[in-house]
């Protein structure tokens, strides 16, 4: 729980302070985010010299946080509480809250961050909900980057305002709103601090972008090949961070096998599944004005502009199609992979080193295990920058199930994988699914709708559910799964994830999805559709419909189905009731 | 208009010759700033509603425009004289200068007492003034605004009939007006706040926690209303505010020793700024006498209603706890009663730093009138925070470096601004 704030400095309105890494506008608390901020200052601060690596530095970046005073006073002498009360579209929000006018007092330190910064910022939620409730609402609230690069104070002035009015208004988003509904709180509940924070990166041309980003976790729930849950996974992106936490393809590795790579079929399926487009803050000529767009200020780019730009050096390999091999480093033609093999595999730099380190000092301050953000930045002279982004601590289920493998052969199994996610168990009596004889590929954004109501239904009504459909949950890309944000399915207490012939991706969800499933303790079954057992269809047909929509059924057992997960072996099964 | 006596423009001049002694300025450039410029002084003949004619004598004083074109307000009052209006257009050229702005300092006024005249016949004088005028006043010449017993209408108006008379469109004549045509955002809450972002600052100097402080305000008019509203939503407490009663003709104060609520008082105030003291009462306000609310238990007094309200009379009787003077009115602390806050240790906020934020945003709707594109109030604002500020703190430090009282540290800054434009012009 965020205390008043009054433990950090105010702000003196000089963002780039080093003697104070960390400061705060207005009064109230700071919120999850910023909790995770001051930790990481405190950390690097008590620890520091344990993370000292020839060649290479961890820094916090320059950060303030604006105060949820400062958001109350907003929602308050604006009379927006009033507006909001009627639950409207999130057109409206913005409009509303892109008219108000932020509190008089703290407006001239807005102004000195935007007279001060001349580079990029990350404007960012730090809800004091996720801090109450001890667990991150990822990807729930706005975030907005914003260039810095406008030649006048007063542009770079109003896209950090609208930057912060956006983000207050997201969190009266229909999505926020549904996510804190099947927390089961209410928007009274909510306090939204801002951090403005130093986008780590260099300027390219009309880019501004960091060498790669990444999110690094001490205890792994998707362990593959030689690694296990306890040495912890690193997933690497090119350019900001926005690839990975939207589940993009990115590059996961072990720190403790940092040359295994991911468990690709072959190096045809590697060069297609990695990383091709990457995303960075734009720089260049100003886009049309869309301030209620997290995206206005963010270009989507390929490799060839990143080669172009030089930001390849550490992170890709070239495809020899001679030997059908990949060459680490890009000194010979042919196409790019971003393996990132000249850091994991020929140690360009020590980040594999730095990352064991902070994420083992972090669990050790935190006394649990711990997600950290980062971002490298390779300048072409002087030190490597590692700019340390967040640590959080990670949930992890410590009750003891057992799931033998005698019982996922048993009569009673729906469902039953020996790649289940998550540990613990679970009773629910609806379940909501996508009929197999009627999904194909091209209407999975047309079924996220169709869940999107059952389950608005079901957590209106208080029951937990078991959802299942096919490929990637969450997925950014329609053909590789179901398109779902986390609010139109958050009252799943378990989740299936069967392939189906046509889709058979790698599981994979954006660290956002990921962190939601954790957080929220959803079990998530991954069955292979050609897996010796796969989902009893028959038994789930036969049961009472509640609900049927164009391609998704909900039905109801006759009693509560059993759902049990043993997160150290990863077998999970589903078992229906006892009777026919 | 001085009500006690005082003639305003030798208090005025005083001042400016302490401070030139101070800065050691030329006898030339002496001469050229104690007295104004230029000086307009004329009739304004009026028909009124019951056909009669009568002649009112308006002025406008352009006291300095070395940095910039003459900016000041135009008051409506019976009692006013040539040499308040010269005091209060020297004043404003301090007061553009102290906050940095580019503008020099002009002050208008007219004899008339506006509570007896209709509002055509107000009209009559509003355009009358800009007749006599027009060829001296104008976006790069001379810049009016409202002041006392003037408000957005009488600019409206005014800048009706200069535009007839020019033939064209020229919203940057004057400022004030209201917002949709060519008023700035933040215009009404200027001032007020720009009291209270120097009191913010003053505060974090002295090290004190605003929500510690207890503030009495002598005053209900728009300046005390805004300071009385910002400085409660920063997390202070005003116990105290005075008011003047239109039929007693005698001012009271209101007393709450839990803090006054600013929304009820001005569900009891007139159009005057007069609070019903019967209405006050069952609300838990005590009516005490006017001169009380210099007398409070509280760290901070913001005078924000007239002239010559801290005298030496009446000085003394300020309150051991007083820390600072913030002062939101135009020379509410005569000379005498300075010697006394400086015995005391009161950090004074000087009136034209103090105040300075309505010239400011009037400054900032000239700019926006002159481009005719206009700021949302969050860029008026933080604009204004920041001006304000770097004023403050320029003053503070100076003061703090030179061993200067406030006031004379915020003189020397503006004064040697304004010499040092008139020397690069060439002039002295």
């Amino acid at each position: 729980m965020s205390g008043p704030g009054e433990d950090v400095p105010r702000f003196d309105r000089r963002l780039f302070d080093p003697s104070r890494p960390v400061s705060r506008i207005g009064d109230g608390a700071l919120g999850g985010k910023a909790r995770g901020l001051l930790t990481a200052a405190r950390v690097l601060a008590a620890r520091g010299a344990e993370l000292e690596l020839p060649g290479l530095a961890i820094d916090l970046p320059a950060l303030v946080v604006i105060a949820t005073g400062v958001f109350d006073a907003f929602l308050d002498r604006n009379h927006l509480r009033a507006v909001l009360a009627e639950e409207p579209s999130d057109e409206v929000v913005s409009l509303a809250f892109r008219r108000a006018t932020l509190p008089a007092e703290w407006l001239g330190d807005l102004r000195a961050i935007a007279v001060e910064c001349r580079r990029p910022l990350a404007v960012r939620s730090s809800s004091a909900l996720e801090d109450a409730l001890g667990r991150p609402f990822a990807g729930v609230y706005g975030t907005k980057m914003i260039p810095g690069n406008q030649p006048g104070s007063d542009a770079r002035f109003r896209s950090l305002t609208d930057a912060v009015k956006f983000v207050y208004a997201s969190t009266f988003f229909h999505e926020a709103r549904a996510y804190r509904r099947a927390a089961g709180r209410a928007a009274k509940d909510e306090g939204m601090a801002v951090i403005a924070q130093e986008v780590v990166g260099l300027r390219r041309g009309e880019r501004f972008y960091p060498d790669l980003s990444g999110v690094a976790r001490s205890y792994n729930f998707y362990p593959a090949g030689p690694a296990s849950p306890g040495e912890g996974v690193v997933q690497l992106a090119l350019g900001l961070g926005k690839t990975i936490v939207d589940g993009g393809a990115c590059w996961s590795f072990s720190p403790a096998h940092p040359r295994s790579a991911p468990p690709f079929g072959s190096v045809r399926d590697l060069v297609d599944s990695t990383q091709s487009e990457f995303w960075a803050v734009n720089v260049g000529p100003p886009p049309p004005y869309d301030p209620m767009a997290e995206t206005e200020f963010l270009v989507r780019a390929g490799l060839a502009e990143a080669e172009a730009d030089g930001a390849l050096r550490g992170a890709a390999s070239t495809y020899d199609p001679r030997s059908d091999r990949l060459v680490p480093g890009t000194s010979r033609p042919g196409p790019r992979v971003l393996d990132f093999a000249p850091i994991l595999v020929q140690g360009q730099i020590p980040l594999v080193d730095a990352l064991r380190r902070l994420l083992a000092v972090c669990a050790d301050a935190l006394g649990a295990p711990v997600e950290i953000e980062f971002a490298v930045c390779l300048p072409p002279e002087g030190r490597v920058r590692l700019g340390f982004l967040q640590v959080r601590p990670l949930l992890v289920s410590e009750d003891a199930v057992e799931v033998s493998p005698e019982e996922l052969e048993g009569a009673r199994v729906v469902v039953a994988s020996t790649a289940a996610l998550g540990n613990g168990r679970q009773a629910v009596e609806d379940v909501v699914f996508v009929e197999p004889a009627l999904f194909e590929a091209r209407l999975t954004p047309a079924i996220a709708g169709e869940i999107e109501s059952l389950n608005r239904s079901l957590v209106e009504a208080g029951r937990p559910y078991l959802l299942i459909g096919f490929g990637r949950w969450g997925s950014t890309d329609p053909w590789l799964g179901i398109p779902v944000r986390w609010d139109q399915i958050a009252g799943a207490r378990a989740i299936v994830e069967t392939t189906f012939p046509q889709m058979n991706p790698e599981p994979s969800q954006g660290s956002h999805f990921f962190h939601n499933l954790s957080s929220f303790q959803v079990l998530y079954f991954t069955v292979p559709h050609l897996s010796a057992r796969a989902v009893d269809w028959d038994w789930l047909e036969r049961q009472e419909v509640v609900a049927r929509t164009d391609h998704v059924r909900h039905v109801r057992a006759p009693g509560p189905l059993v759902l049990k997960v043993d997160g150290r072996t990863r077998r999970g099964v589903v078992l229906r009731p006892e009777g026919p | 208009m001085v009500t006690t006596g005082v003639n305003a423009y030798e208090m005025a001049q005083a001042q400016f010759d302490k401070v030139a002694a101070i800065l050691d300025l030329d006898p030339a450039t002496r001469e050229l700033l104690r007295q104004p410029m230029r000086e307009y002084s004329f009739s304004i003949p009026v028909r009124l509603d019951d056909g009669r004619v009568r002649f009112f004598r308006g002025f406008r004083v352009q006291h300095n425009d070395a940095r910039g074109p003459s900016k000041g307000g135009i008051r409506f009052h019976p009692q006013e004289t040539l040499d308040t209006v010269r005091a209060l257009a020297m004043w404003m050229t301090w007061k553009c200068a102290v906050v940095d702005i580019p503008l020099g300092g002009g002050k208008g006024g007219v004899v008339c007492d506006p509570h007896n005249l209709s509002l055509r016949e107000q009209e009559q004088i509003c355009r009358g003034w800009v007749r006599q005028l027009a060829r001296n006043v104008g976006p790069v010449a001379d810049v009016p605004a409202p002041d006392i017993m003037t408000s957005g209408q009488h600019m409206v108006w005014m800048l009706d009939e200069f535009e007839t008379i020019h033939g064209g469109h020229y919203p940057g004549f004057i400022t004030g007006k209201p917002v949709g045509i060519g008023g700035s955002q933040g215009r009404t809450e200027a001032t007020g706040y720009g009291v209270v972002f120097t009191i913010r600052e003053a505060l974090r100097e002295l090290g004190l926690e605003v929500k510690a402080t207890r503030a009495s305000v002598q005053g209900f008019g728009n300046v005390a209303e805004h300071a009385i509203r910002l400085y409660t939503q920063i997390g202070g407490t005003v116990t105290c505010v005075s008011c003047w009663d239109q039929t007693d003709q005698a001012a009271y104060t209101l007393r709450k020793g839990s803090g006054i609520d600013l929304d009820e008082l001005l569900s009891i105030t007139d159009r005057f700024g007069g609070i019903d003291k019967a209405k006050a009462k069952p609300l838990g306000y005590e009516v005490l006498a006017g001169d009380a609310w210099l007398e409070q238990p509280v760290d901070i007094l913001i005078p924000a209603a007239i002239e010559n309200q801290i005298r030496a009379d009446n000085a003394p009787r300020i309150h051991a706890k007083v820390r600072i003077l913030a002062e939101g009115a135009n020379g509410p602390t005569t000379p005498e009663a300075d010697a006394v806050m400086q015995e005391k240790g009161i950090f004074v906020i000087p009136d034209f730093l103090a105040n300075a934020g309505g010239v400011t945003c009037s400054y900032f709707e000239q700019v926006q009138s002159n481009m005719n594109y206009y700021w949302d109030k969050d860029e008026v604002l933080a604009k204004l925070d920041a001006k304000m500020t770097a004023a403050f703190h320029a003053v503070s430090e100076l003061a703090r470096k030179r061993k200067l009282f406030p006031r004379d540290a915020a003189y020397v800054i503006a004064i040697n601004r304004v010499a040092q434009a008139c020397h690069d012009r060439g002039w002295v």
